[in-house]
């Protein structure tokens, strides 16, 4: 059982305790217990209020059960749990005693659903308090009456915001709102539980269903007129389309929803949203979503089992470029203490304006307060020696890509720091075993690889050698954790993962051009190859991503690439010649493109005439093959230990896209044999080396597995 | 009484007013130059019993600023912190507060230290424009509002330059300028004397710069964080007698002799210092610069308040046991130049040996032993934080020239003086 009524003072508190577990979900079990326990409150209206609980510590309700979503494998079982769930919901919204849910923790999904299907809510100053409607993440939309409930609640914009971007909020936003009735303290929660109860019995908390808030003004006009509500609508597709490019169907289809039953009634309001639910959840994109995020969280909580990290108050941080820059900011921002070193204050002034802007950003879209933003920033510390690093609990590295370098720069480290710090280099391609043979102790040497631009990439590759101890990766994979990044661990192997195989599509689409993949109406081949992949869900082309990242460092990492793994890595022709013209990318104002005014390509880069290629799908399955194709051979070299390593860093570290499931998941999607057959025929028509199946797709068709099983 | 060691100190770059660091205000410098103090000896900051700043213009977004200054530096909440005003000795009062604190067993490791931000010293509504602005905002009513706002007048709008009300006495109404102007009068100290000092003031900081940049953390400034400051910015190239003596005098235009030229320049800056029982320094194995012996604070007229130094060096002698002779190096704040002066005729004058009652404490000081790497004249004087500048300063050349002793001594607005014997 994981509901128990009791009575206490003529108060009936509804007790979640799940069994077995840390927090509370909504199973249909959970639903029906509370259904019957309903009934039975059905014929006691002489109580003074039915309370709702949680047992859990910080956890009111966490959400549905997404194991039970991802089994509807037809629109009508879908349809049919969502009113199953919403006539129990109907059940507790009309009872004639006042119903209060009590929010002392995480209150998300089919939780806040229960909860806005009470009459009051009141929540706890529990900074742990988050409450929201984050089902779009999942490619589904709230169908316990939530698209109907909450945009009447706190108004439509914010509704519409909350169900449509999936954040949740917390208790001092959730009052604001008017979410929740009242914020109380933990401490003595019954007797502000009392007062609250005392409060609604003698008619002093406002007891409307919906529209806790009165808006005043031009809102007012905009959410209570048909022609408001129109524009807001029409505001919110906007919105969507531009930040989804449509290829998320759930945010579409909840406002479509909302716009049918922000004006029926219940019955039939719920029922569209019942119906809308069930076509949505069947949907392969709401099905890679979840897979989604059933890595991402499994990569988001990793940990190296039995061993405790070592904490991590001071960082010492080498180059102050670009990447080392990002990186202060980050750890500023994560409240880590950052000495910031490099050989001129020309380069520390650069790394000290990156993280600046940074904040002043912040404080400009008042995602920060002034004064935050001066405690976090004071938190960076410049210097041109190795003051300051001798107690430091670990030392990024990110000066240049160069061994020699790194190597000059990890003997001088190791003299110059304390035992127990760890020494992490940021290096994207070299080889971490040989950076470490230059320290003292090559167990505290690992790979810490950030992706540009640091503060928003989620991803960190974790690069371990044969001599990293496992304290050593532990302490690092905490570390990466509390910088609010998902760590993968990879081996120490040339060009790691993510890199390697995002390369070998970026030469492919080089390869394109030179073939002179016709461009079509887009004017330009360049054009024409970016479209194919953002069609595709990329959030940009090839050669956007690479000027974005700078000509120069690509092509770096491609020759480290062709030296460690041969010449299937070998830079085609055009990009070398681009960049010894000094088209460097987005940096030097000129790459693929142009940078000054209107983005247009760069018109002294043309592509080539072989007409080998003239197919858009062929071209596609080119680009997308090479990097399964890629990604195959680094679990047969076991660099990670799963495909879903594979699948998280392509998707956070390099944007995949994230409703296709992940690269390997759509490998799965399209079929083993479907691809290896096609890199078979892709190899014997281009004679390539390049397009010979991997081992490891070759044993997948023969014994009929997939990446996932 | 335990033994007072002083570890290490730091400083940032001094920069004239309205500068370089005029985005920095006062709490911020003085984070940056504790920051770095913590940095560069490595010190557990756990280790730390309390943190002391002084500041003169305290700043009202942070009251006491030692206590900011402590929390961004990365000092534990645990230890706590106050700020200290003696005006131009807020400095000195800082280390002066942790050595008594250390001597009397109160604890053994402080921070301590001085930090000014003149830049940012506001400007003041007019105490009629106040006035109005807080019926304002009492007044309920529209016409009650209409008659308040009435009473305004174009002259209310006239701003009071803080700035210059902190430099002017409030009980013998002059400004500092014009107690220098006495002092010149008293002891007859001519325009000629006052510039060949301050020229020889820019010549020594100008030679000494390489020297200071041990004393000093370079900053990268913000809001552009373009170039880095490395060196104070008050020292003059190519400064000239001529061009000196073509100023006019500023506080008596008609018959002074004070001059911008031969005053302390208005400057924004911060030291810090960790000061420790010797004890504690060989338990944290620490290498002292040197210790505090003795110090002393003497009160003068406050017209008269640049003649501080000549009282307070003879009781500060006295108190260490010292003879002037046994002294190897002097620094004494060059607040203005006439006042400096005043200072060593005055030590040097058997009268005033004997009206005072120092027999034996006083007697010349070598102008070769004096301020040998500049004074405010040319470096600037951020007035909460030099007495610990000259401290460190004192301390770095004790060491580097192997000296056992060394006098650190100012004059402070109001009518003070300020004295430290330090020894090696």
């Amino acid at each position: 059982m994981s509901l128990t009524f009791r009575e206490n003072n003529n108060i009936g508190f509804i007790e979640f305790d799940q069994e077995g577990s840390k927090v509370n979900l909504l199973t249909t079990a959970a639903l029906q217990e509370l259904d019957k326990i309903l009934d039975t409150l059905a014929g006691k209206s002489s109580l003074n209020a039915v309370v709702i609980v949680s047992k859990k510590k910080d956890v009111f309700i966490a959400g549905a059960d997404i194991r039970e979503i991802e089994g509807i494998t037809r629109p009508e079982d879908g349809a049919r749990k969502s009113r199953a769930g919403q006539d129990i919901l109907n059940k507790l919204e009309d009872l004639n005693v006042p119903t209060i849910a009590l929010i002392d923790g995480v209150a998300l999904g089919g939780g806040c659903e229960l909860a806005l299907a009470c009459q009051y809510r009141l929540a706890t100053f529990n900074e742990k308090v988050r409450i929201g409607l984050p089902e779009v993440n999942l490619g589904i939309f709230p169908a316990f009456g939530g698209t109907y409930r909450l945009p009447r609640l706190i108004g439509l914009p914010d509704g519409l915001t909350m169900i449509l971007t999936g954040k949740p909020v917390d208790a001092n936003k959730a009052l604001r709102l008017g979410l929740v009735d009242r914020l109380a303290p933990q401490n003595g929660l019954d007797h502000h539980l009392n007062t609250f109860i005392a409060d609604i019995r003698q008619g002093r908390v406002t007891s409307d269903k919906y529209a806790r808030r009165k808006p005043k003004g031009l809102p007012a006009f905009l959410e209570t007129s048909i022609f408001g509500q129109w524009l807001i609508f029409r505001q919110s597709v906007g919105s969507v389309l531009k930040n989804t490019k449509g290829f998320y169907p759930a945010p579409l289809k909840a406002i479509a929803t909302i716009k049918k039953n922000f004006y029926l009634d219940r019955t039939r309001g719920l029922d569209t949203e019942a119906r809308s639910f069930g076509e949505l959840a069947v949907t392969a994109v709401s099905k890679n979503l979840i897979h989604v995020f059933y890595i991402s969280e499994q990569y988001r909580k990793l940990n190296v089992e039995g061993i405790a990290p070592k904490p991590i108050k001071k960082c010492g941080i080498l180059g102050a470029g670009v990447m080392g820059g990002g990186i202060a900011q980050l750890l500023s921002y994560s409240n880590i203490r950052v000495r910031l070193k490099d050989i001129n204050y020309e380069a520390l002034a650069l790394g000290l304006r990156s993280a600046a802007k940074l904040y002043r950003d912040a404080v400009k879209k008042r995602r920060m307060k002034p004064y935050e933003a001066v405690v976090k920033m004071d938190k960076i510390t410049t210097t041109l020696d190795y003051s300051g690093f001798a107690n430091t609990d670990i030392i990024i590295e990110a000066v240049v890509e160069n061994m020699e370098v790194k190597r000059k720069v990890f003997r001088e480290l190791s003299a110059a720091v304390g035992p127990r710090a760890i020494l992490a280099t940021n290096t994207s391609a070299l080889s971490v075993t040989e950076i470490a043979k230059e320290t003292k102790d090559p167990s505290k040497v690992i790979g810490l690889h950030f992706f540009n631009p640091v503060h928003k990439m989620p991803l960190v590759e974790i690069i371990t050698t044969a001599q990293t101890s496992q304290e050593t990766l532990a302490t690092t994979v905490a570390f990466a954790k509390r910088l609010g990044k998902t760590p993968i661990v990879v081996k120490d192997s040339c060009g790691f993962l993510v890199n390697r195989v995002l390369l070998g599509y970026i030469n492919e689409a080089g390869r394109l051009l030179e073939e002179g993949l016709p461009a079509g109406r887009q004017g330009h081949s360049i054009v024409a190859i970016d479209k194919i992949m953002t069609d595709f869900g990329m959030p940009m082309g090839p050669f956007t991503l690479t000027d974005e990242v700078g000509l120069d460092v690509g092509g770096k990492v491609l020759h480290i690439l062709e030296d460690g793994l041969g010449e299937r890595f070998k830079a085609v022709e055009t990009f070398e010649k681009v960049c010894a013209q000094g088209f460097l990318g987005k940096k030097s104002g000129k790459g693929f493109y142009l940078y000054k005014g209107k983005r247009v390509p760069n018109p002294e880069i043309l592509p080539g005439h072989s007409g080998l290629c003239s197919d858009k799908t062929e071209s596609l399955r080119r680009m997308l093959y090479v990097m399964i194709n890629e990604a195959a051979r680094c679990l047969e070299e076991q660099i990670v230990d799963a495909p879903g390593a594979i699948d998280v860093g392509m998707i956070f570290g390099a944007g995949f896209p994230a409703f296709r499931g992940g690269l390997l998941r759509y490998a799965d999607s399209v079929g083993i044999p479907q691809i290896v057959g096609e890199l078979g025929r892709l190899r014997d028509k281009f004679q390539a080396k390049r397009f010979e199946p991997a081992a490891y797709l070759l044993m997948l068709r023969n014994e009929k597995k997939k990446f996932y099983q | 009484m335990h033994r007072v060691a002083i570890i290490d100190g730091i400083r940032t770059p001094f920069c004239k007013m309205g500068t370089e660091f005029r985005d920095l205000n006062a709490q911020e410098l003085g984070r940056i130059a504790t920051r770095e103090l913590l940095e560069r000896t490595g010190v557990d900051p756990r280790q730390i019993d309390e943190v002391i700043f002084g500041n003169v213009g305290q700043p009202a977004d942070a009251a006491n600023i030692a206590r900011v200054i402590a929390l961004l530096s990365g000092i534990p909440k645990t230890v706590p912190a106050y700020t200290v005003h003696r005006n131009c000795a807020s400095g000195i009062e800082a280390a002066v507060q942790a050595a008594m604190k250390i001597q009397l067993g109160q604890g053994d490791c402080y921070i301590a230290g001085g930090t000014e931000s003149m830049s940012n010293i506001p400007f003041y509504f007019s105490k009629e424009l106040q006035d109005i602005l807080t019926h304002l905002g009492r007044a309920k009513t529209l016409p009650q509002k209409l008659q308040t706002l009435i009473r305004l007048r174009p002259a209310y709008l006239k701003p009071r330059v803080g700035l210059e009300m902190g430099l002017t006495d409030p009980v013998c109404g002059l400004i500092m300028g014009s107690t220098a102007e006495v002092l010149a009068k008293e002891f007859g100290i001519t325009r000629e004397e006052q510039d060949a000092f301050a020229l020889e003031s820019h010549l020594r900081a100008l030679r000494g710069q390489a020297i200071l940049r041990e004393e000093i953390v370079p900053i990268i400034p913000p809001p552009k964080y373009k170039l880095a400051i490395e060196h104070d910015n008050g020292p003059r190239e190519g400064q000239t007698i001529e061009a000196l003596q073509k100023l006019k005098p500023y506080f008596d235009r008609r018959s002074g002799t004070v001059t911008v030229g031969n005053s302390s320049q208005i400057t924004d800056g911060a030291a810090a210092l960790l000061i420790t029982s010797e004890q504690k320094a060989k338990e944290l194995n620490l290498k002292p610069l040197g210790f505090i012996k003795a110090y002393a604070f003497a009160g003068v007229e406050p017209h008269r308040m640049g003649i501080g130094p000549a009282h307070a060096i003879p009781r500060v002698l006295k108190k260490a046991g010292m003879r002037l002779k046994d002294i190897q190096a002097v620094e004494i704040n060059e607040a203005f130049a006439a006042q400096v002066l005043a200072c060593l005729k005055a030590l040097e004058s058997p009268a005033f040996e004997k009206e005072s009652r120092y027999e034996g404490y006083c007697g010349a000081i070598d102008r070769n032993i004096l301020n040998v790497n500049g004074g405010a004249i040319a470096l600037g004087h951020p007035v909460g934080t030099t007495g610990a500048r000259l401290i460190l300063t004192m301390l770095k050349h004790m060491n580097r020239h192997n000296l056992n002793t060394g006098l650190v001594s100012l004059c402070v607005g109001g009518g003070q003086g300020a004295a430290v014997v330090l020894e090696r």
